[in-house]
């Protein structure tokens, strides 16, 4: 399994070049109509080693309108889209009969829309893509249990400046990285009914960056030469306020929940809170790293564990950690400027 | 595992319990160490390399509920800790563009004993690591003594944490932690730039941390550790819960937590501009709403770096401020003001209830109860004075400061196992500006009579003196130019020990014996003048008044005893004002009694062996007329314990103040007007 996502690491960075290249150009040449199409499915993450979980998550159907064709994936799909682009996105309810879903992406102003799609139904939202930023998108159905048990992603309006996350040349960068914080207790995760937990008795367990702990966690880590600006979009899907702890250099936080700062500041531990977002630049040193793995960034709140001792899975050194490195001599590193995730299949009219 | 006293109040008993336990003092701290702030621990320093030689141990602390936690920490290889566990780990401090090295040594002891190591965030510049085994996060040391070096250039001033990088889960938690702290190369009263200067003498720390002793216990007898079952019970600053972060840096109550967390400020004044600066750190899991009372806290760093916006001041003024999990937060912390100085600049909290009283009447005391019948309030609303507590309550306060909680307003972790007031809090204690003064609350006088006025009116510069005639008594028989004994009809408040000097018409005769009989053995023709007959009943007067002010209740411990004092002498005995005195002026000496040297009785009379001439500057003896000089203020540094009464006279000190007019060729009489006598002194 570990193989297998690392080979598909190495197909999506080949991805961004392509993108990266055609977008070189400075600014995105006008705003696009994107139409975003998901379901909500039951299924399977595996957060770490051969340790797997039932989730409900989204995912892309390869046909439309049907979401036998969609794998759910925790989080959810990255949806990229560009400032000023015309967004619809359509999810189609395919959760167990019973549990209605809610579309909800705070700091996106919908289009007037109900958000809710029952069982088998599907809710469709639009929204203009005004301002660039680092947004969750989520389910609040089941009060919030939806979300815990997989029900997010990533969404980010990029620039209309290639290259900056912001309109405002201090948030330019060489390279990027969204990271969605979260976290699963497999108790929970495994209940036929989420509704039936009660959840004062929710004790994650499994802590997460992009839905992988350590060590599957380091395929986030992130490549960066001396000297490039690394933007690290983080995303607090989880219950708990998370504080991210990078050694070797400071973080210069320039927004929360998708506005710009106008105090931005330094940091080396930043406390991203639950259902926030926030957007940093950190440089890399042109000097060695504290160990070979790079620069450590990690959950300060020591959530740094898999498992628990009462399941016989505990492990420590686990949970939510990753690196900065510097790019090992054969990789071929993502350096443009400018360049810009899109891992999801969007469909386009432009 | 968990052995739980309940907890009453303030119950200082608790704390002298633990005395009685374990009567050896810390020695986590270089000599001469500040009973309050931060103190940095030595380390070596050579050729721009400071050098921290740090082992990793393990220990006990002590929780005010009566609980032991086993700890792991950091401790000083140096002498004279020699690797003596303490908690949290030594306050490593160097200065910008040093190179520091820091050698661990791993002596873990305990089932589960494991590699560790130390990392440093917030320097940027590279840590290089040698020796010891590759980690995840960097080298390690091995258990059974292995070794790791660290070394780096400390780049950026400011407030730095630095913990283990291995195991974090459970080394952190352990207690693996400890503050770095880069001083500018600008100055060490700096905290970053020019714009955060503050006063030396007033730099505190104050390092949060939580712990789980259950997770403790099971590292200690080897159970499982998991560290998502995390329930914290005690609540730490410095290594310590409330109250014992109030106690004094190295008490011996708490021998292997060395430092205190007690915050203590003055109110600003014209020269006394800058403020305190306290350094935040989380060395622990959770973030900390940290609330300080009384006044607004400045943010002026996160993480070693200074909060400006393109170059400019952005620090924030918080009466709660969350310090992250991992983060530092400096702040400046001032005691300014209801009031302005001259130049309307504010400057001074200066209610006073003489010159400047309350716009609202206090509240009666006899309403007021305390919690447990203690409080920390003076039973006066005005800074520096004491007031009246109803019958039975048990005041902490020793002249008049004020304290405030600085608190983690997670209010459960204002607690000690559930029982509070405890866990995260300290108190923020404003000392009145120059420390503790205190006006005379008895006099005696011990050579002279009362002309008018009493004690009270000695405690306000003002219009009002307690004023001082000189003794007189009569000859009962007459006298030749040459007989040497004068027959008196009283001795009363002439000196009853001692030479003196008295005047017998225009003749000033020495008393060398007979002092406090009625028959005096005289030297005649003294300071200038001539001998001559004088007739039966001829007035006898001396030629010194001398009074002492008593100032009681001064607490043992105090320092720096300074004498403040204000008067003038006026010609002649009676009179409602003050007649003109400008031409050979009296002497004025003040003298304080050093009870040391032959107890109470060293300072009864105004000859006694016991007073201690106040020493310079100003000079001594003044000369006063009827012009009345600014207030007069002499220091006496260092301990003030031998001026301080002990038994019959605890915490007494006695000013003499004794004037003499004995110059002129006809001396006349004058009287002496004193205006304002205080004593201040540093608070134990």
């Amino acid at each position: 399994m570990f193989r297998k996502t690392k080979i598909l690491i190495r197909i999506w960075l080949a991805a961004v070049v392509v993108i990266g290249a055609l977008a070189l150009n400075g600014s995105h040449a006008f705003a696009a109509v994107v139409t975003v199409e998901l379901c909500a499915v039951p299924g399977t993450a595996t957060l770490t080693g051969a340790f797997s979980v039932p989730i409900w998550g989204f995912g892309i159907p390869t046909t439309a309108n049907d979401c036998s064709t969609a794998t759910a994936s925790l989080p959810g799909p990255l949806i990229a889209v560009n400032e000023g682009d015309v967004v619809t996105l359509t999810v189609h309810n395919a959760l167990p009969a019973g549990h209605s879903l809610r579309l909800e992406a705070p700091g996106i102003a919908f289009n007037p829309g109900l958000p809710d799609a029952a069982s088998g139904a599907t809710v469709s939202l639009s929204f203009t893509a005004g301002a660039p930023g680092t947004y969750l998108y989520e389910s609040g159905g089941d009060a919030g249990r939806q979300e815990a048990m997989g029900l997010y992603g990533a969404l980010v309006v990029n620039s209309a400046t290639v290259g900056q996350a912001y309109d405002n040349v201090s948030t330019a960068y060489d390279v990027s990285s969204v990271l969605v914080l979260s976290q699963v207790d497999p108790v929970f995760n495994n209940m036929a009914d989420p509704n039936s937990f009660n959840m004062n008795n929710y004790l994650a367990t499994y802590w997460l960056v992009n839905g992988k702990a350590y060590p599957d966690s380091a395929a986030s880590s992130i490549s960066a030469a001396a000297g490039q600006r690394i933007l690290l979009r983080y995303l607090n899907a989880g219950y708990d306020n998370t504080s991210m702890m990078l050694l070797g250099m400071h973080q210069r936080v320039l927004a929360r929940d998708g506005y710009l700062r106008g105090n931005p500041f330094m940091a080396n531990s930043e406390t991203i809170p639950a259902g926030g977002t926030e957007d940093a630049i950190a440089i890399m040193p042109a000097t060695a790293a504290p160990s070979a793995n790079g620069f450590p960034l990690y959950n300060r709140n020591l959530h740094v564990t898999n498992g628990s001792v009462a399941a016989l899975t505990y492990a420590a050194p686990g949970g939510m950690a990753l690196f900065i490195h510097a790019p090992a001599p054969d990789q071929n590193i993502v350096s443009a400027p400018g360049s810009f995730h899109i891992f999801v299949p969007l469909l386009t009219n432009r | 595992m968990i052995k739980r006293n309940r907890w009453l109040g303030l119950a200082l008993a608790i704390m002298l319990c633990v005395a009685a336990l374990n009567p050896g003092p810390a020695n986590a701290l270089p000599a001469g160490f500040p009973k309050t702030g931060m103190v940095c621990t030595p380390g070596t320093s050579s050729g721009g390399t400071h050098t921290f030689n740090l082992v990793a141990n393990t220990g006990y602390i002590q929780t005010p509920d009566g609980n032991s936690v086993l700890m792991w920490s950091y401790a000083n290889g140096d002498a004279p800790d020699s690797g003596a566990f303490q908690s949290p780990g030594p306050v490593l401090c160097a200065t910008q563009g040093e190179t520091v090295t820091v050698n661990l040594t791993n002596n873990l002891t305990g089932p589960q004993a494991e590699a560790v190591s130390v990392i440093f965030p917030g320097q940027d510049s590279q840590v290089t690591a040698s020796g010891g085994a590759p980690g995840l996060f960097t080298n390690e040391a091995a258990t059974g003594s292995g070794t790791v070096s660290y070394s780096f250039v400390a780049s950026q001033p400011g407030t730095y944490i630095y913990q283990s990088g291995t195991d974090v889960s459970k080394e952190v938690e352990m207690g693996l932690y400890g503050a770095l702290i880069v001083r500018p190369a600008a100055g060490a009263n700096l905290a970053y730039d020019a714009s955060t200067q503050f006063d030396p003498g007033r730099e505190y720390m104050l390092l949060l941390a939580e712990i789980d002793p259950a997770l403790h216990h099971a590292v200690e007898v080897g159970a499982p550790y998991d560290f998502n079952t995390l329930r914290n019970r005690y609540f730490t600053i410095n290594g310590r819960s409330f109250p014992d972060t109030i106690q004094d840096n190295g008490t011996g109550l708490l021998p292997t937590q060395p430092y205190g967390a007690m915050v203590r400020i003055q109110p600003n004044s014209p020269t006394n501009t800058n403020p305190a600066l306290i350094r935040m750190l989380n060395v622990g899991a959770d973030n900390h709403p940290f609330h300080p009372h009384g006044n607004h806290t400045r943010q002026i760093a996160q993480d070693g770096r200074p909060i400006k916006v393109t170059g400019s001041d952005a620090s924030t003024e918080h009466f709660g401020e969350t310090i992250g999990a991992g983060q530092t937060e400096d702040f400046l912390i001032r005691w300014d003001t209801q009031a302005t100085d001259s130049a309307g600049l504010p400057f001074n909290d200066n209610w006073d209830p003489n010159s400047n009283p309350l716009p609202v009447p206090q509240p009666l005391y006899a309403n007021l109860t305390f919690k447990d019948g203690n409080t920390w309030y003076s039973g006066s609303p005005y800074l520096g004075y004491k007031g009246t507590l109803p019958t039975g309550a048990n005041s902490q306060n020793i002249c008049g400061e004020w304290y405030f909680p600085f608190h983690s307003h997670a209010l459960n972790e204002f607690a000690n196992y559930n029982e509070g007031f405890g866990g995260m809090g300290t108190l923020l204690r404003v000392d009145p500006a120059g420390g503790c003064f205190t006006f005379p609350a008895a006099s005696a006088i011990v050579g002279g009579v009362l002309k008018s006025g009493s004690v009270t009116a000695l405690a306000v510069n003002d219009t009002n003196y307690y004023q001082i005639n000189p003794k007189t008594t009569t000859l009962t028989a007459a006298r030749t130019n040459a007989q040497t004994t004068l027959a008196v009809s009283s001795a009363a408040g002439f000196p009853a020990a001692g030479s003196y000097f008295v005047r017998v018409d225009n003749e000033v005769m020495q008393v060398t014996g007979g002092q406090g009989t009625t028959t005096w053995t005289v030297t005649r023709a003294q300071l200038g003048t001539a001998a001559a007959a004088h007739a039966s009943a001829a007035v006898v007067s001396a030629l010194a008044n001398d009074w002492y002010a008593s100032f009681s209740s001064v607490k043992a411990g105090a320092a720096n005893l300074r004498v403040t004092y204000r008067g003038m002498n006026c010609t002649g005995t009676t009179g409602a004002a003050c007649a003109a005195l400008t031409t050979n002026l009296p002497q004025m000496t003040l003298k304080v009694c050093n009870w040391t040297i032959s107890g109470a009785a060293g300072c009864a009379t105004a000859t006694s062996n016991g007073w201690v001439t106040l020493p310079a500057p100003p000079a001594q003896p003044q000369s006063i007329g009827s012009v009345e000089p600014a207030p007069s203020t002499w220091t006496l540094p260092g301990s003030a314990a031998a001026y301080i009464g002990t038994g019959a006279n605890q915490g007494q000190v006695r000013v003499l103040v004794h004037t003499q007019r004995w110059t002129a060729a006809n001396p006349a009489t004058f009287s002496t007007w004193a205006n304002f006598l205080s004593i201040a002194y540093d608070l134990p």
